[in-house]
């Protein structure tokens, strides 16, 4: 037994797979990770069961799905929701302002959520910073109808107090609400408002578990507080920030439905559709579960591809990947 | 560190799940005998399940005293699933893929019921409806129940509504003040428009006020908007149009470009809310209240709750604040806005109902609770109880509210009430209350003879099930632009261009060919 | 350690931690502003939520809207399930993530990779309603609890990020306590698992939030109304605006603003009044230090 954990590890740091070589390595290697693996046997349960058995469901992508008539029972038809939803005329449209939401909410609401974990951490009273934590995820908990009808409130021409405060500002009259051009900016807005709070919490995770005898080693040995941030505090959260932006671009063509749905108007249609909202018009309000299914699975190989991807050059620069 | 715990604590743990999911795995089995599953084969039933939507804050539960009460009436044991009604379409699919449908469904005639019913999904009732064997399904307004038809299939026994609703709410006051008539054609209403706008109706000297009030819109066309009774009233046809005997869609009709254009007008000349294109309806009633606007097209339901309002701001003068007026005349005719006649019907699915002998032992105590008595039951309640009958009018007990709610806002959407309403109308508060009622009615009876329908309500183009929705909002969105002054008449012609060639012309094809069939 | 920093704050430092301080507390400001609005038009009549744009103290105090809400025993008979469904089902939860992230976190175990790539395969590609809903069906848990928490028992985002802490913990303890002869089991409970403790907290946190929310499941497994959470009841109050009524014939009224508003604030509170307790669990970091102490 003793021999055994020792090698298991030794072996802790080796970053190859053993791939078992005959039946006896099989038998050893099932001996030496009996526990490991008798832990995973729930796990690997709920995702069969859940996750992956349900997937024999996707076969509705190529077929004419009509739920009383089951899966089977459905007429197939081959690749056809596929090339309605790449060869349709408003595909490029739709593919520019998904990604240009994306990209937004990568490159603003994201860093945003680490300058507030940073912020939040350098504070110093104890019981200020606990109470801006708490205020600032509370914004999480409003469901996106309550935080649309409240920008609608707030903008509102004539009476929307941030309305009034910002056309005095700017001197002009803008209907900001339908303005094709304020439309990413208020998403954008809404996004930061919302969920930066809540953002930060796994940060302030991974920042709670940093030896607080480095940073005072570092201020004996004359460290600033700029210095501590950038070589203990910002180091520490590395891994976190590189595994979520992985994760991320997986995201990318997923902006969600409900806030931009809610937000779309006949005069910002044009920057405001993208995929999601597309496939609830065409697959739910249109009743085509197939068609919806198989905008699904493109878009579930492009997540798949970016993963792998950002995934594999993290690796390259000698970061942790979320392998 | 205390590494020498012993493991109790997570082994206890994974046994409570482990054995969770093997007791769901087992317990797999004796799913089968639930409501559905006990109607199968060809016996008599002896319960009836029933979907449906409900509205109130809470759902009855299965000792109500209603169930009881119409089950008795209808001799079978009667269970209903509650839904709530922001989410019955998810939930209907669903059930719908499931092996345990109810007997009988609430459903609306969307993409997913056509395609459900035209695949065998549901009992065809077009003959059995007719043959006067079930006299309390028996239609008062045939070309409703032609309308709620899949290309004249009927596959539901609908539950009516007003056909006139539409008419035109005004500041009565704002009127008063600047001696003016109530507006009776579409160009008296521009003119009040205009007058609420520039003429200063409250009289406080500011130049603080305009005419209509509309919201944006969650529909797209022909969603019963104030846009699409002001291009109605203007003669362009209820979606579509009869011309020769062909069908054509309104918005490529000459009528409906003018209609846009007074509409254009009301939005740049300011005698429109400045934020038509985006101010959420449910906030619809604060302009008005707070003397902003003075002209709402809408509903008439929408006048009491108006009143009521007004009622708490200022309660000595609430009665002066409203006027109901009905639809205008305008330039081309009289035309008047119908409602579709109905919201949703009740289907039969063919998987729980499975013979002729059940589908009539249902369609029996479907007719049964349209009785005048289960009428009642459905939608005043008990008498007794939470009610009580003076003048041939409803008087409610205020201890008893909440069952109330749940008698108006769960089990008045299982009445169909397609012979009739024959329940009992609540008994207006005051005097005025009654008076509005009175006119109601009589708006209603003089619209419904100007009353346009929509010539293609019973007909499903296939083209028009797959893509209707974004087709729909290609014009719709076209309309608010140009009257926001964004496209002119050449950009909405373009709009119209790709309507048709995104599959326009197909759905223009195969509705004429199906309205030709039905002749 | 906070004598420490004091003791050697800069005069620019000190100018950043006021600076800091107070853009914090504005940004926590305008966090919770529009949240004291649907607070304060939760205790407002209906009468002033029409006529006043926006306000952070009613006029007129009113406790109408959650009188009509909490006065039914409906409401609080499902207010109980779901704080007893959340508290169960974030405990199941967060159990198998951490039972499964754990191994997965050992580099050299054989298949990891694998597995690894289904599951990030099942992050950005779900099988979707239907699907779900039979096999849901088909294990026996239609209108039982366990629907609203085991489809959803493994979060793969949390499972990933779990993973990765564990990764991260430094080696020398876990070796230690191998030497001392303890299993991997063992290592996990009293090793691993309180090192965690800021990330399983969180995540705990995490997985309450959506069973408490979850809107769909409910709806979509639970037929007996009797076992229906929360949420059911608030969001038909909150979703039904003045132009579904249309459908109903008999002109109910739609529910007033207040009594949205109030529903808002039933639905959040409770998992607001959660947070604090789990907060004091984020500034265990030292635990870390003890290792090398």
């Amino acid at each position: 037994m003793a021999t055994l954990i020792e090698a298991e590890a030794a072996s802790g740091g080796a970053d190859i797979t053993p791939r078992p070589q005959n039946r006896r390595n099989v038998r050893e290697t099932i001996v030496r990770y009996r526990w490991l693996l008798f832990l995973m046997l729930p796990g690997i349960t709920y995702f069969a069961l859940f996750r992956f058995w349900p997937m024999y469901g996707a076969q509705i992508a190529w077929r004419d799905y009509i739920p009383f008539l089951g899966i089977q029972g459905s007429e197939w038809v081959g690749w056809k929701h596929f090339e309605d939803f790449f060869t349709n005329p408003d595909f490029p449209r739709l593919l520019g302002n998904t990604l240009i939401l994306a990209a937004l909410s990568l490159f603003i609401a994201f860093p945003l959520t680490i300058v507030m974990a940073l912020l939040l951490n350098e504070l110093r009273l104890n019981i200020l910073k606990r109470t801006v934590q708490t205020l600032v995820y509370v914004p999480h908990f409003l469901s996106w109808t309550v935080v649309v009808s409240l920008t609608g409130l707030l903008f509102a021409i004539g009476n929307g107090p941030l309305w009034t405060w910002l056309n005095d500002l700017m001197g002009t009259e803008i209907n900001f609400l339908a303005d094709p051009a304020w439309f990413r900016p208020l998403i954008v807005l809404q996004d930061v408002w919302k969920n930066t709070g809540w953002g930060t919490i796994i940060f302030l995770a991974a920042l709670a578990s940093v030896d607080q005898e480095q940073y005072e080693a570092a201020i004996i040995d004359g460290a600033g507080r700029w210095q501590r941030v950038w070589h203990i505090t910002l180091p520490s959260i590395r891994s976190t920030i590189i595994v979520l932006l992985i994760l991320q671009t997986g995201q990318i063509l997923n902006t969600g439905f409900e806030q931009i749905y809610l937000m779309s108007n006949a005069l910002n249609r044009s920057v405001a559709d993208v995929f999601d909202t597309y496939v609830y018009f065409v697959g739910i309000q249109q009743g085509s579960y197939s068609y919806a299914t198989a905008v699904g699975l493109a878009k579930a190989i492009v997540g798949v591809i970016l993963i792998f991807g950002t995934n594999w050059i993290a690796k390259r620069f000698n970061q942790t990947g979320i392998f | 560190m205390t590494t020498r715990k012993r493991l109790r604590a997570p082994l206890a743990i994974l046994t409570v799940t482990g054995l969770a999911l093997t007791a769901a795995c087992t317990s797999g089995g004796d799913d089968g005998d639930g409501d559905g599953g006990g109607d199968g084969g060809g016996d008599a039933l002896s319960s009836l399940s029933i979907m449906a939507p409900y509205f109130a804050a809470v759902p009855p539960e299965e000792d109500d005293p209603i169930d009881l009460a119409l089950s008795e009436l209808t001799g079978v044991d009667l269970s209903v699933q509650w839904v709530p009604n922001t989410d019955y379409g998810e939930r209907t699919n669903v059930v719908l893929a499931g092996d345990d449908i109810p007997d009988v469904m609430v459903m609306g005639k969307t993409p997913a019921f056509v395609q459900t019913a035209e695949a065998g999904g549901f009992w065809e009732l077009t003959d059995y409806l007719n043959s006067g064997d079930y006299p309390n399904l028996v239609s008062e307004n045939p070309e409703v129940q032609e309308a709620t038809s899949v290309n004249g299939h009927v596959y539901g026994v609908y539950r009516s509504r007003d056909v006139i609703r539409h008419c035109i709410i005004l500041r009565a006051d704002w009127l008063a003040n600047l001696g003016l008539e109530q507006p009776q054609t579409t160009d008296e209403l521009f003119e009040v428009a205009r007058a609420f706008t520039e003429d200063d109706p409250d009289g406080n000297g500011q130049d603080d006020t305009y005419g209509f009030i509309n919201p944006a819109w969650p529909g797209s066309i022909g969603s019963g908007s104030p846009y699409d009774a002001l291009e109605l009233w203007n003669g362009a046809g209820n979606v579509w149009l009869e011309d020769g005997g062909e069908l054509v869609p309104s918005f490529t009709t000459d009528e409906w470009m003018e209609a846009l254009e007074y509409e254009r007008d009301l939005v740049q000349n300011g005698y429109t809310n400045p934020d038509y294109a985006t101010m959420d309806p449910a906030t619809w009633n604060e302009p008005f209240l707070n003397g902003q606007g003075g002209i709402i097209i809408d509903v008439q339901s929408r006048a009491p709750q108006l009143v009521e309002l007004f009622r708490e701001q200022d309660p000595a003068n609430a009665e002066s604040y409203v006027a109901l007026v009905g639809q205008p005349e305008g330039p081309h005719g009289t035309f008047a806005m119908p409602t579709a006649g109905y919201s949703n019907f009740l289907a039969i699915p063919r998987s729980s109902v499975e013979t002729e002998e059940q589908l009539e032992q249902v369609l029996q105590v479907l007719n049964d609770m349209n009785s005048t008595e289960a009428q009642i039951l459905l939608n005043n309640g008990i008498e007794g109880d939470n009610f009580t009958v003076e003048d041939d009018y409803a008087v409610y007990n205020e201890d008893r509210q909440d069952f109330t709610d749940q008698v108006s806002g769960a089990w008045a959407q299982l009445g169909t009430n397609v012979a009739g309403y024959n329940a009992y109308s609540t008994q207006p508060a005051t005097p005025y209350d009654e008076e509005l009622a009175q006119l109601r009615l009589d708006l209603q009876a003089e619209d419904l003879e100007n009353a346009v329908f929509n010539p293609a309500a019973a007909l499903a183009s296939e083209t028009y099930q797959s893509s209707g929705t974004q087709l729909d909002t290609l014009i719709s969105d076209a309309r608010i632009q140009f009257i926001a002054g964004q496209i002119d008449e050449a950009g909405v012609q373009d709009v119209i261009d790709r309507w048709h060639s995104q599959g326009g012309d197909q759905v223009i094809a195969e509705l004429n060919e199906l309205y030709s069939e039905l002749g | 350690m906070a004598r420490v920093k004091y003791r050697f704050n800069t005069p620019a430092g000190k100018v950043f931690d006021v600076v800091n301080a107070a853009v914090l507390i504005g940004v926590g400001a305008i966090a919770i502003l529009p949240f004291l609005y649907v607070l304060a038009g939760s205790f407002a009549t209906e009468y002033e939520l029409t006529t006043r744009p926006f306000f952070l103290w009613p006029n007129e105090f009113t406790t109408d809207a959650y009188a009509s809400i909490l006065g039914s025993s409906v409401f609080v008979r499902a207010f109980i399930t779901t704080i007893a469904v959340t508290a169960v089902g974030t405990t199941v939860q967060l159990v198998l993530t951490a039972l499964m992230a754990y191994p997965l976190s050992k580099i050299d175990l054989p298949g990891r990779r694998t597995i690894m790539s289904l599951v990030v395969f099942t992050m950005v590609f779900s099988a979707g309603l239907i699907p779900t809903f039979l096999i849901v069906k088909q294990l026996g848990l239609l209108d039982t609890y366990w629907a609203l928490i085991l489809p959803a028992a493994i979060n793969p985002f949390s499972l990933i990020i779990i993973k990765n802490f564990f990764q991260e913990l430094p080696k020398e303890l876990e070796e230690s306590a191998k030497i001392d002869g303890a299993n991997e089991l063992r290592i996990l409970r009293s090793v691993v698992m309180p090192l965690s403790k800021p990330v399983l907290a969180t995540f705990a946190l995490f997985y309450a939030v959506g069973i408490w929310n979850d809107y769909m499941s409910p709806l979509i497994y639970l037929n007996d109304t009797s076992k229906w959470t929360l949420q059911m009841f608030l969001r038909q109050v909150t979703a039904a605006s003045s132009l579904t009524a249309e459908d109903l014939g008999n002109e109910l009224p739609p529910p007033a603003q207040g009594i949205k508003f109030a529903v808002v604030m039933v639905a959040t509170i409770p998992v607001l009044l959660a947070y604090p307790f789990l907060q004091k669990h984020f500034a265990k970091g030292m635990l870390i230090g003890s290792v090398k102490g």
